[in-house]
């Protein structure tokens, strides 16, 4: 027998079908609870709504490495092709004018930079990537990607109580609620 | 989250746009439209001379405008047809009324079939009259290698499908055909109103229509394009120039799709189906075209100012002479840069008076790209012009004022018909079975 401490990590609680978790979500945002998640197979539309998430800031990120991009382009077109080196090709004048020959340069590393924004920011703002998750401990959880939905509210939440939040999942229609514990070493 | 709408809160018997409240526009803008096509079709037959070829160019200008905002809402229709969408269902009666305004459009183009307006717009025409008539012996493509004007032998390897007869079947062709097809796609949608066994036959029938609809509609915009507005000058061609007319008709199409839906909500329709989350969409769609038409733009551009071969930078040589460039590059500020930063953020696509503004620029700058295809050919097509430096961008304030005429009653003319499409069905298709998947849109 283990004499181990361990962590808990929170509640798990299933739903029967993503009407019920949509419905969940609900009362789990309104009763304020702020560190939790909702887990389901597929996504489900409005469910972000129904759990009161505020709007992502990586459009932010991703519009201002877009922005650092088009600036790359045009300075390292402009300062090659005008100043450094210009190439003249088929009497093509080699000053602001040519910027029309600049344009994929510009377009490309607009997305290229627009595009590593968003997958490094996704990740950074995601926290991945990561070996392991607690959430991982719970056995009836594998069947998330395939059939179950659950509802994780997790103990750091200021609100958390072991008492209070299991009962509050069993009245918004909670199965085989579970609390979960780390078990990573 | 606003109040989830269910079957019992869209009306069994659909909305019906009130014809007195729109009586008074659409009366007007039938006056309007009707007395100027009248009188233009009389300038455009019997006067002679400079005015009529000016005027003739307003006029190609002002229709092709209008076409290509009637060409959006074939576009749309077929397209949300055709991909089995859900979302703009609550919309999609707006689209086949604003499609199904390109037959009636028809009446409008009789002028193009006159010979004193074809002489001035389309120079292959008398080109060609004049050489088959000189060398009776030959066949057409040989008669206009033995032209002595250099011009003409481009046309010789061009006769398969610039000549009279092939011209005037693809005239009837494309109004014939298209208008067919949106006929239809708007008759299943209609009986849909009224099945008296409510369901999915007319939805599927739709959607199997519209997969070759959907090619007629291709091939109709681009030859039209080609035909009318490429031909100007008939030594010029572009592979890309059908698709860059499709990428203005399909967001001048939205934008005059929002505009519609809102000035509805306004009048207080379709507050229950439409809410911000279909602006949002349409707005996005927006976005998209924004950025298609810039791409289609500048790839077409940018070959041949690279390739710098003299048979086909003629089109851009003559947009940057004179001040003509202001306008050439002031369309990739005003109809790329300014709409794009603008169409950015998705908050503001959900704001009313925010897409009101922006749908209405974005059909200013639709029309200035529009008059940027057609009126540079003006100057040098009526003999206006005899020195280079004389290409004006906006030519003498007589023919910008004969521009806006022929704006304001083709537009209005456009108007009357579109106005004709709404009040004479319901304004959405309150019994089709996505009805409810559509008004309670998230994204």
């Amino acid at each position: 027998m283990s004499t181990k401490v361990r962590r808990v990590y929170g509640y798990l609680a299933e739903f029967k079908n993503a009407s019920q978790l949509y419905k969940a979500a609900e009362k789990v945002r309104d009763a304020g609870f702020k560190k939790w998640d909702c887990f389901s197979p597929y996504p489900i539309h409005g469910l972000d709504d129904a759990m009161g998430m505020k709007r992502s800031i990586l459009p932010y990120f991703v519009f201002i490495g877009g922005l650092t991009g088009f600036c790359t382009a045009v300075a390292l077109a402009y300062s090659t092709q005008v100043g450094l080196y210009p190439t003249v090709v088929q009497g093509k004048p080699s000053n602001i004018f040519t910027i029309a020959a600049f344009f994929p340069v510009m377009f490309e590393l607009t997305i290229l930079f627009s595009g590593f924004t968003t997958l490094f920011g996704l990740l950074g703002l995601m926290g991945l990537p990561r070996w392991n998750h607690p959430i991982f401990a719970s056995e009836q959880f594998a069947g998330v990607t395939d059939d179950k939905f659950f509802i994780a509210i997790e103990a750091r939440d200021s609100q958390f109580s072991a008492d209070e939040t299991k009962a509050l999942l069993e009245e918004i229609g909670g199965a085989n609620i579970e609390l979960v514990e780390d078990d990573s070493e | 989250m606003a109040h989830f709408i269910t079957s019992k809160d869209i009306p069994a018997d659909g909305e019906h746009l009130d014809k007195s409240k729109v009586a008074k526009l659409q009366n007007i803008c039938g006056l309007i439209g009707g007395v100027g096509t009248l009188v233009s079709i009389l300038l455009l037959a019997f006067t002679g001379g400079t005015f009529q070829g000016a005027y003739a160019f307003s006029w190609l200008f002002a229709v092709f405008f209008v076409l290509t905002i009637c060409f959006g809402g074939c576009f749309w229709t077929f397209l949300h047809n055709l991909s089995n969408s859900g979302w703009g269902t609550s919309v999609r009666r707006l689209m086949e009324n604003l499609g199904f305004v390109f037959p009636f459009m028809i009446v409008f183009c009789i002028p193009f079939l006159f010979p004193s307006v074809q002489k001035y717009l389309w120079e292959w025409m008398p080109a060609y009259a004049t050489e088959t008539a000189a060398h009776p012996d030959y066949t057409a493509s040989e008669a206009l290698l033995h032209s002595s004007d250099p011009h003409n032998h481009l046309l010789a390897k061009k006769t398969f499908y610039l000549n009279p007869v092939f011209w005037h079947v693809r005239f009837f062709a494309f109004f014939i055909g298209l208008g067919f097809f949106i006929w239809l796609a708007r008759q299943f949608s209609i009986r849909q109103d009224t099945d008296p066994n409510p369901g999915t036959k007319n939805l599927f029938a739709a959607r199997k229509h519209a997969s070759w609809s959907m090619i007629i509609f291709g091939v109709s915009l681009t030859f039209l394009a080609l035909d009318w507005v490429m031909a100007l000058d008939f030594s010029w061609f572009s592979t890309m120039f059908g698709v860059y007319v499709f990428a203005g008709s399909a967001l001048s199409g939205m934008a005059t799709l929002i505009l519609t839906a809102l000035a509805l909500q306004k009048l207080g329709y379709l507050e229950k189906v439409v809410t911000k989350e279909h602006y949002h969409i349409m707005g996005k769609l927006c976005f998209a075209f924004t950025i298609f038409w810039a791409y289609v733009t500048f790839s077409q551009f940018f070959l041949y100012w690279y390739a710098n071969i003299p048979e086909e930078t003629r089109y851009f040589i003559l947009r940057n002479t004179g001040n003509w460039n202001v306008l050439s590059i002031g369309l990739v500020i005003l109809h790329f840069a300014l709409p794009f930063l603008a169409l950015l953020r998705s908050d503001l696509k959900k704001k009313p008076l925010f897409m009101v503004v922006i749908c209405i620029y974005i059909l200013v700058v639709h029309m200035l790209d529009v008059y940027h295809m057609i009126i540079p050919e003006r100057g040098p097509s009526v003999g206006l012009v005899t020195h280079q430096e004389k290409l004006e961008l906006f030519g003498s304030s007589f023919q910008v004022f004969g521009d806006l005429v022929a704006l304001v009653i083709v537009i209005s003319g456009f108007l009357f018909f579109y106005l004709r499409n709404l009040t004479s069905v319901r304004l959405y298709p309150n019994r089709d079975p996505r009805i409810l998947e559509s008004a309670n849109l998230s994204n």
